[in-house]
């Protein structure tokens, strides 16, 4: 799939691997989360 | 100082606009406009020893998904503590959660895929203390207000906000700060 992109100030680009594992390791989800209160 | 007093068609001076500008509370910082699918957003030089408080303001955009705004402070990814007690309006029922010493903190505002909305004031951010955060937030069926803290004793600059779900596109993240004197 895609990664999605990661934004320093005005620079945007697509994460790296590692960017990429460590959003998911935070708990990062594709798809929506109904979890009110995290 | 007191408020001054203007006539119509009244010169100002400098004096007058150094004052009329000291005796202003928040003072803008910086505005980052959010790119596009992004799922992090890093907002740098925002915090600095100038202000000891914060407000960071987050609107519009579209996010691909409805969930969570979370923020972390620079790089650290510990120490993060809150609790969140939210009500959802039609049931009354409540839905909390907490951050316990956590890597994140886990939501200070909204993504829903009409937009974002944070309103958070965050204190000693910039300073070698321990930063507090609260704030208030809402969904599209209830709402949530919480408080927390980042139990680091240290000064940073930067920020970075990230949905607990999907990606956003477009969207400002503004900053101001509390003026001390």
């Amino acid at each position: 799939m895609i990664k999605p992109n990661i934004q320093i100030d005005d620079a945007v680009r697509e994460m790296t691997d590692d960017e990429y594992n460590a959003l998911l390791a935070s708990g990062w989800t594709e798809t929506a989360s109904d979890d009110l209160a995290g | 100082m007191a408020d001054q007093v203007f006539t119509s068609g009244q010169i100002l001076t400098a004096a007058q606009m150094t004052a009329l500008q000291a005796n202003s509370g928040l003072v803008y910082i910086k505005t980052q406009t959010i790119g596009s699918a992004v799922s992090t957003v890093n907002v740098t030089s925002a915090f600095s020893a100038t202000f000891d408080a914060y407000k960071i303001v987050v609107t519009g955009g579209t996010p691909s998904a409805n969930g969570n705004m979370r923020l972390v402070l620079g790089a650290s990814v510990t120490g993060y503590y809150a609790a969140r007690n939210g009500i959802t309006w039609s049931t009354g029922l409540r839905s909390d959660g907490v951050d316990n010493n956590a890597a994140i903190w886990a939501a200070v505002g909204t993504a829903q895929t009409n937009g974002l909305a944070a309103e958070i004031t965050i204190i000693n951010p910039g300073l070698a203390k321990y930063t507090t955060i609260a704030g208030a937030y809402n969904n599209d069926t209830a709402s949530v207000v919480y408080s927390g803290t980042h139990q680091v004793a240290t000064a940073y600059t930067d920020f970075t906000l990230s949905p607990s779900s999907g990606t956003w596109t477009g969207g400002t993240v503004i900053v101001y700060g509390y003026r001390l004197s």
